[in-house]
This record gives structure tokens, sequence and C-alpha cells, in this order.
């Protein structure tokens, strides 16, 4: 009977334990496996191929070669069956682009507040009319990136598959030609474990 | 005589004690029934005045049946109006099916539970829906989405409840066989009678409902292709409906299909907006989909009571008679598209089988530990065997059928569709309240009607 209680004592403190819970602090671009839903890693890795494939495509090497282009960005197409938040792909790719130096921006989702601070200096009676901003001085942009996201799930008893195809291109808004364009694929497969919780 | 300290012997005791410590510890349903935990809240939507207090149901998220109650608080909300919080709960109830699709094969608390079910009954497995149900979660969260103006968000939904059909699809083939396949006396007659009230059409496995609505967004959102895979899906499911027809010949004239010719022979011409008219699209739900009844059989073995209790639905009621629309010029009378009732009883009828293995496995259990308690001195002595009378009374009176299930869903549902000059409309269902709707040139006016019976809610939104 001694060695049977000593084993439950055990499994009660070992069960006890195992529900502490703690945080602590990882490094943002480590491989993540949480689930097979779309997350950070993803992310990283569209964003870099994305990013590293249109600097280094050589008709956009020869656009950048003697001025800094300007570009805006509209947001990528959801067209996956999951919830994904777009712009923050779009964020990373306008950054990383942004700060190769080879390209210039205009941020779109911005108009409004900028709309309303021109308005403000302009009309509202509160501003020197000598350093308010005048209307209609802004750059138009010369190039436009767009890009959509799709996926395909398949699901069966214990596996799940789940493939994503990231499509970015960069039309040129004078000649509405495509000057880049890539994707990049990623594939995530699922197994249910055989045992647990 | 040896004194009868061990009324229940340990070894029960332990095993009672880890069944209810590994499926947790919140048993709502297991011996209050679930349509009484309902109804108030069924009254309080169908009442002209009551406001809608949800905190209580919401509470329940935390339980062992978090899923259902998440549904039913979603679904309340959005009865109600208030899309914003519906969609916080279906976003509950989405997370829990799919924690549900991520356990483990040979899952401890699963078999916790299955466990518990054995000694109380089978309200203590965790609920979880069936394929109609998670699919109908999915199409209303779109409608949340799409009410909130999310279009990119709606068409998410859209595409997971895509994904659930299809799976569910596959699954019809397999299920046919199996709830073909059983054969049990009195049992074996309730299978009958609720197969009598399902029918056994595609219409009581697939629902024409959901196809209807995932098409009807697709085409408003512009991707009328994915919208004519849908509408036709779901008018293999129900092919007498007119409005549904129109939609098909439509949409393979506008996007010049194959079978344009062979829809225009069957149903006539396409009817298209004249200049300056608008789309007015109708999706009526009416009723409450029933409420699961319990069957008792008591019996003895060995002397001792036992009964059996199993979930079965109520002969059909009375049939729900299609809507007629006012206000919009001509009287607009809507049609049947599916009906969620019938989709009820076939998930209850192919649940059976497994409930049928539970509830003999309990049977075996119970009867088990109430010969384990027993006394024969005691009984041969004439004297009262106390242990044995209280554990048949647990007995009985745990052995309480599931009677579970997403019960605010409403009992049919209806569309119809017109197009019209643009303008305000007052329109009005049958003779009940009436609202104000705006139908703008080229565009789609969707009127979402929920009639609950003895109230109408209108919500609706151009696109």
């Amino acid at each position: 009977m001694k060695p049977m209680k000593l084993i439950f004592v055990l499994a009660a403190v070992l069960g006890l334990a195992a529900c502490q819970s703690k945080v602590e602090y990882g490094d943002a671009t480590e491989v993540e496996t949480v689930n097979e839903n779309f997350g950070s890693t993803d992310l990283q890795a569209i964003s870099a191929k994305m990013v590293d494939s249109m600097l280094t495509f050589p008709p956009v090497v020869a656009i950048t070669q003697n001025n800094r282009p300007i570009i805006f960005v509209d947001k990528i197409k959801n067209k996956t069956s999951e919830h994904i938040d777009t712009e923050s792909v779009t964020d990373s790719i306008s950054n990383k682009l942004l700060r190769s130096g080879k390209f210039r921006f205009i941020d779109m989702t911005k108009v409004d507040a900028v709309r309303k601070q021109l308005d403000y200096q302009n009309n509202a009676g509160m501003v020197d009319p000598t350093t308010a901003i005048k209307f209609g001085r802004q750059i138009g942009a010369q190039y436009m990136l767009y890009g959509n996201l799709s996926s395909i799930v398949k699901q069966d008893g214990s596996t799940k598959d789940v493939y994503y195809k990231m499509t970015m291109r960069l039309m040129d808004l004078e000649t509405g030609l495509i000057e880049w364009s890539d994707e990049k694929e990623i594939r995530k497969t699922r197994s249910k474990s055989f045992l647990g919780m | 005589m040896k004194l009868h300290t061990d009324l229940l012997p340990r070894s029960t005791i332990i095993s009672i004690l880890m069944c209810l410590t590994l499926s947790g510890c919140a048993f709502n349903s297991i011996f209050i029934n679930y349509p009484s935990q309902i109804a108030p809240y069924k009254q309080q939507l169908n009442s002209p005045t009551a406001a809608i207090n949800l905190d209580s149901i919401a509470k329940e998220i935390a339980s062992n049946d978090g899923l259902l109650y998440a549904q039913e608080s979603g679904r309340i909300a959005q009865i109600n109006g208030q899309f914003d919080k519906s969609k916080t709960y279906y976003e509950q109830a989405i997370t829990a099916y799919k924690a549900f699709d991520d356990q483990a094969k040979i899952s401890v608390s699963d078999m916790g539970a299955k466990a518990s079910s054995l000694l109380l009954n089978d309200n203590a497995i965790p609920y979880r829906g069936p394929g109609y149900e998670r699919i109908m979660l999915h199409q209303y969260q779109a409608l949340n989405y799409l009410f909130a103006a999310d279009m990119q968000g709606a068409m998410v939904e859209v595409r997971r409840s895509n994904e659930l059909q299809a799976s569910e699809q596959a699954r019809y083939q397999k299920s046919q066989k199996s709830v073909q396949s059983m054969a049990n006396g009195t049992i074996d007659a309730e299978v009958n009678r609720l197969g009598k009230a399902a029918g056994t059409v595609t219409s009581s496995f697939l629902n024409a409902y959901s196809y209807y609505t995932t098409g009807l967004l697709y085409e408003l959102l512009g991707q009328p292709n994915d919208a004519f895979i849908d509408y036709r899906k779901a008018a293999q499911i129900s092919p007498d409906n007119t409005y549904l027809q129109q939609d098909l010949v439509r949409l393979a004239k506008q996007l010049s299909m194959p079978q344009y010719d062979e829809f225009k022979r069957r149903w006539g011409d396409a009817t298209l907006a004249n200049a300056g008219q608008g789309q007015v699209v109708m999706l009526i739900e009416r009723g409450f989909v029933p409420e699961k009844q319990s069957l008792t059989v008591p019996f003895t073995i060995d002397g001792n009571w036992q009964t059996i209790s199993l979930a079965t639905y109520p002969s059909s009621g009375q049939q729900m008679t299609p809507a007629t629309l006012q206000g919009l010029g001509t009287v607009l009378k809507a049609q049947p598209i599916a009906n969620i009732d019938a989709l009820a009883i076939t998930a209850l009828k192919e649940d059976l089988p497994a409930a049928l293995v539970r509830q003999a496995l309990r049977v075996y259990a119970k009867a088990e530990m109430a010969q384990s308690v027993r006394s024969d001195s005691k009984r041969r002595n004439d004297q009262i065997d106390a242990g044995a009378i209280a554990m048949q009374i647990f007995n009985v009176v745990t052995e309480q059928a599931d009677r579970r299930s997403w019960l605010t869903l409403p009992k049919q549902a209806q569309i119809a569709r017109q197009y019209v000059d643009q303008g305000l409309y007052d329109i009005s269902l049958g003779n009940a309240q009436n609202t104000k709707i705006e139908v703008k040139a080229d565009k789609t006016t969707l009127i979402w009607i929920i009639d609950t019976g003895n109230r109408t809610r209108f919500y609706s939104i151009i696109l």
C-alpha cells in the first residue's frame, strides 16, 4: 500500500506543478509552429521573398539606378479562409522596400488625415498663411504595388494540409505595364497527435 | 451481522471521482434538461416588447458545453440585431470547434467525458454540434461581417463554410449506409418514425439554405462564377424553388455558361432589371427548430430498477406556410429553401447508433453498480437495503436523454427576389410589423427577415 500512496502524492505534485503558467521572451524571427494557421513565420517568409525578388529583378534595378520611384501600395486581397491582417503584410513589405533606399512611398491609408490637416492649415484661420502647406502640391505615385493571398485547405480525419500562395505585382501607372511580379508558396501539414489531453 | 459501512465499494467511488475530475466541473445539462434552459430566451426573443438579457447564458460559454452556449448566445444577439456582440460569441464557438478538430485521437479528457457518460448520462460528453450546425455558424458569421460592412471578412466566412460543406457532402454518401444499417426493436421503430418525419431525400442531409447564402454573398460581392456553383448545389437539393431557378438562368446567361440553353428551356429566359430598377433579395427565417424530447423506457435487471432514455423528435408539427410580402407593388410569395427541422432529425438519426452503444454500456455499468452494493443478507432478512435503493435512485435520476441541440435556429428558411424601381418602400410580412427599406438603381437591397412567430425583425443592407 505504501508505494501506491507515494505514487499518488507524486502524481498530484506533478499535476499541480504543470498548472503553473509562465511568461518568457522569445526571438521574434523564430520559426513558429503553434498551429497550421497563417502566422508570423509565413509573414516574414513572404515579405523577405517579395522584397528580395523585387530588388534583384534586373528591370527594377534599372528603374532604380538613377532615381527613387514613387510607389503606392494597394491593399493585398485576402482570398483565404482565415481572417488575416493583410495590412500587416503590406506594411512589412513596404518597410523593407523603403529601408532599401531605392523607393519612396505614398501612404493611401492616411489620405483622409492629411486632407483634414491641410484643411485646418488653410481654412481654420489659425495658421499663418505663409507657412500653411498648400493643397495640390503632393507628388503622384508612378507605380502601384498590389497582390493577393489565396489558400487551398484540405482535411481528412487526422491530417490537415494548408497551401498558401501570395502573388504580388508592380504596375507602371502610366503605361499599365506590369514591371515585376512574383509569388511565394507555403505549404503546411498538420497531423493530429495520437495521444493527448 | 456484517456492518455495511461501504455503501458503495471504494473502487466505484474512485472511478466516479476520477470521471468527475477529468471531465471538468461544469455539469449544466446533466440534471436540468437543456431545452428548459433555453426556453426563457426563446420567449424573450418572441415577445414583441421584452428586452434581451444575455448575461447568464453567456456565462455558460466557459462550461463544458461552451460551444453550444456560444452558438445560442451568438444567435440570440444576432436575432436581436447586435451583430458585433454576436460576432464575438460565434468566434468563441468557432474556436471551440477548432479545438475539437485538433484534439488528439486518443484524448484523456474525451475519455474522461465518455467514462462519466457511462455512470451519469450522455450530457456529460461535451457538446459537439452536427455538421449542419457548424456550417450554419459560419453562414451566420458571414452575415454578421456583412452587416458590419466588412466584405472581406464575410468572404472568409463564406469560404470556411464552403470547406465544411464539401466535407459534409463527402460524409453524406457514407452516412446513408450507417443510418440504414441499424436494427433494434423499439428503437428501430423510433428510427423509422424519425425517418418518416425527416424524409430520406438529400434535403434532409444537406442544407440548401447554406449553399444559397454563400452563393448569394459571392454574387453580391462580385464573384458570380462562384455564386453559380453554389446556386447549382442549392438547386440540386431544393429543385422546386423558382427563385433559385431564375438565379441560375440569369447567371448562366451572364457568364455564358454551356448550361444556359438547357436552363432556359426548363425554366424560361432570365428576367433582368430595367433601367432605374434595383434588386430586392429576401432571406426569411421562420419559427424555431423543434426541441428534442426524451423517450424513457423503465425495466429491471436482477430486480434492480433501471431506465434507458433516448432523445427523439416529436412527430412533425404543423408545416410552415410560405411567407407573403406586401409593399413591393405586387404581393410577393416566398418559397421554402430548407427545412432546418429535417436536418436536425437526420443529425439525431445519424447519432443514434453511437448513442445506443453508450446506452447499452451504461445500462451494464449501472447494473453492475447496483449489483455491487446490494446486500443479499439484508434482502433475505427483509431489511431495508439503503445502499441498493440509493443506487437505484441514482441510476434512474441520472438517466437523462441528451436533449442538447442549437435551439434558436429557425425551423424553415425561405427566399424571395424581385426587381423594383428605385425608391423607398414600406414592406411587411403577412400582417405583421412593417418596415421601411430603400432600393437604389443597379444595387441590391438584401433584407434578412427573422420571424419568430409573434415578432418579426427586418435587417437590410444595400450592396
